[in-house]
């Protein structure tokens, strides 16, 4: 039996009270979403006490296309995502698995392109879309995150680690490269993908800076940039704003709790930042 | 014979570099459009007096002459140098703390990393929005509770150096789990007979800290203090959602300025060249960091 040492208890009581400090906005935005209209949500008594209500979500309904948004960033963050799984995919497989010329020039290129922060090209990229017409458009949203290049780092590593001898057996019973990558390569890399996947769809659900430039029209926005703008016209009354961002907080708290392992693994793996 | 064989050769050959192109294209079309053309396009850009949707001239290297003139500039440089030094040891120590707490096999750990990471899943408008709610004058959480505690009504988003702690708070509720999950790979890989090896040893536990566990985690730490170190130079989002780069220009970043440049003020060759500018900073980072990495590698 071991005794119970005292540090172990501080560790705990440290531990555990940084866990609920830290859960503590995210608890008080989430019940503060369920106060009627006008609760002053900053005095902690009233939030806890009192009638618990839905009548904000139907009230942020009506003041501001809130279902529409929610619709952009979800309807973007799907496309970019298989988009980005697919598309990865491929490249990956071609760098990893196949001769072509300049394989060594074309794979140097894609990892100088992830040193490349969106920050530095708003100006150039903003210029691109407006002539190609793509501002305040779907296309114009998804396009930016579809060339991001980690995706390709993370899956090349990955087949750069299957055995040759799959490769080389699936050739002898003459698979093309094609059906190589079908019925290899994509079986095998099922976490991997799920890795770039929840990624891709935290990262584009989240994503302020493009969206917040190309987008103008109050129709076309995604949750990041409508809930600003829908607290900015809204800071007195509180409830709404928390409510707001509640509606644009539950699809990537979802994927979280559903794919905590994933992530953590995923991040652990590659140290992919946002 | 041999010339068949060769011709023959030749075609497998092309017909395999197509079949690898037929793969790459997807994603090089993005890449190449929407990546590699705007790099080129924004140096290109920033050595003309170019304005949004106006005229464009060739001004050869005015706008970076320009930018080392601008005060501006320098201001900015310097407000996102403040944070990069007062963010990265905060950020990195806070988070290898956290994921010290994690390893040290509580019951409920997984509890524990669950809320220390959640805020890290959120987006920056609703972080943003919700620590508003907190700082924000007479009726900010904080705000009120150190009103009672007799501190007196503190201005948090108003008030110079204040700012930058309440900017900083936020910054590490928000995205301390990510680097508490990059420490905590790191000291998983440890293994465990060298820690009871040292306890035998008669090592106690600030040794064991000090000697074992931080040497052994140091290709983490070096990956955790870049990665983070580039995260807090791109640093805009709160700083413009939360205090609009205020009071005065007091917060107002790097990423605020070429964003102010090219969209409000609309001097886009002028805004190139600011992006170039930060680009190479980030970009010398970046390079520093894969040389770091990259030795202790081999």
């Amino acid at each position: 039996m071991q005794r119970i040492k005292p540090g172990r208890v501080v560790l705990y009581v440290v531990a555990y009270a940084t866990a609920l400090l830290w859960l503590f906005p995210v608890l008080w935005m989430i019940v503060s979403s369920f106060k009627p209209y006008g609760t002053p949500v900053s005095i902690l008594e009233k939030v806890v006490t009192g009638v618990f209500t839905l009548e904000n979500y139907g009230t942020i309904a009506e003041k501001a296309p809130i279902f529409r948004w929610t619709f952009n960033s979800l309807f973007v963050a799907v496309i970019v995502t298989f988009g980005t799984i697919l598309f990865t995919s491929m490249a990956a497989y071609a760098i990893s698995k196949l001769d072509f010329k300049w394989k060594k020039g074309i794979f140097l290129l894609i990892t100088a392109g992830m040193m490349v922060p969106i920050e530095s090209i708003i100006i150039p990229l903003y210029q691109n879309m407006a002539d190609r017409q793509l501002l305040n458009t779907y296309v114009g949203l998804m396009c930016p995150s579809l060339a991001a290049p980690i995706g390709v780092l993370i899956m090349k590593r990955f087949y750069d680690s299957l055995p040759k001898d799959l490769f080389e057996a699936a050739v002898l019973d003459g698979a093309n490269a094609f059906q190589r990558w079908v019925h290899v390569c994509l079986p095998m890399s099922k976490s991997s993908m799920a890795a770039v996947g929840i990624f891709t769809f935290t990262n584009s659900w989240n994503n302020f800076l493009w969206p917040f430039l190309s987008i103008t029209s109050e129709k076309m926005m995604t949750l990041p940039v409508g809930i600003p703008q829908f607290q900015g016209a809204n800071l007195s009354e509180f409830t709404l704003p928390m409510t707001a961002s509640v509606v644009a907080s539950v699809p990537a708290i979802l994927v979280f709790l559903i794919f905590q392992k994933q992530i953590i693994k995923g991040i652990a793996m590659t140290g992919i930042k946002g | 014979m041999q010339m068949a064989m060769g011709k023959e050769k030749r075609q497998r050959a092309i017909k395999k570099n197509l079949v690898a192109w037929c793969f790459l294209l997807p994603f090089l079309y993005f890449f190449v459009n929407f990546l590699l053309y705007p790099i080129l396009k924004g140096i290109h850009l920033s050595l003309y007096d170019s304005t949004l949707g106006g005229s464009q001239s060739f001004a050869r290297l005015s706008n970076y002459i320009a930018m080392f003139q601008d005060k501006n500039f320098w201001n900015s440089m310097f407000n996102t140098l403040f944070f990069v030094v007062i963010s990265t040891p905060t950020i990195v120590l806070v988070g290898f703390i956290f994921a010290m707490f994690i390893n040290s096999k509580l019951k409920g750990t997984i509890f524990i990393r669950a809320c220390l990471f959640s805020p890290y899943v959120l987006s920056m408008s609703v972080v943003t929005g919700l620590w508003i709610f907190i700082f924000q004058p007479y009726t900010g959480l904080v705000t009120q509770m150190t009103a009672k505690l007799g501190v007196g009504e503190m201005y948090w988003l108003n008030t110079k150096w204040l700012v930058w702690l309440a900017i900083l708070i936020t910054t590490v509720w928000w995205t301390v789990g990510f680097n508490m999950v990059l420490f905590l790979a790191g000291l998983q890989d440890i293994p465990d007979e060298i820690y009871e090896a040292a306890r035998i040893d008669g090592a106690n536990s600030r040794q064991i800290l000090f000697r074992i566990t931080i040497p052994m985690l140091k290709d983490t730490i070096t990956l955790v203090i870049l990665l983070q170190t580039i995260a807090s130079f791109k640093l805009f989002g709160q700083t413009y959602l939360m205090a609009g780069g205020g009071p005065g220009t007091h917060t107002k970043t790097i990423v605020h300025y070429i964003y102010e440049t090219g969209f409000t003020n609309r001097k886009m060759g002028y805004a190139a060249a600011l992006s170039f500018a930060f680009f190479v900073v980030v970009f010398l980072v970046t390079l520093l960091q894969n040389k770091l990495l990259g030795s202790k590698e081999e």
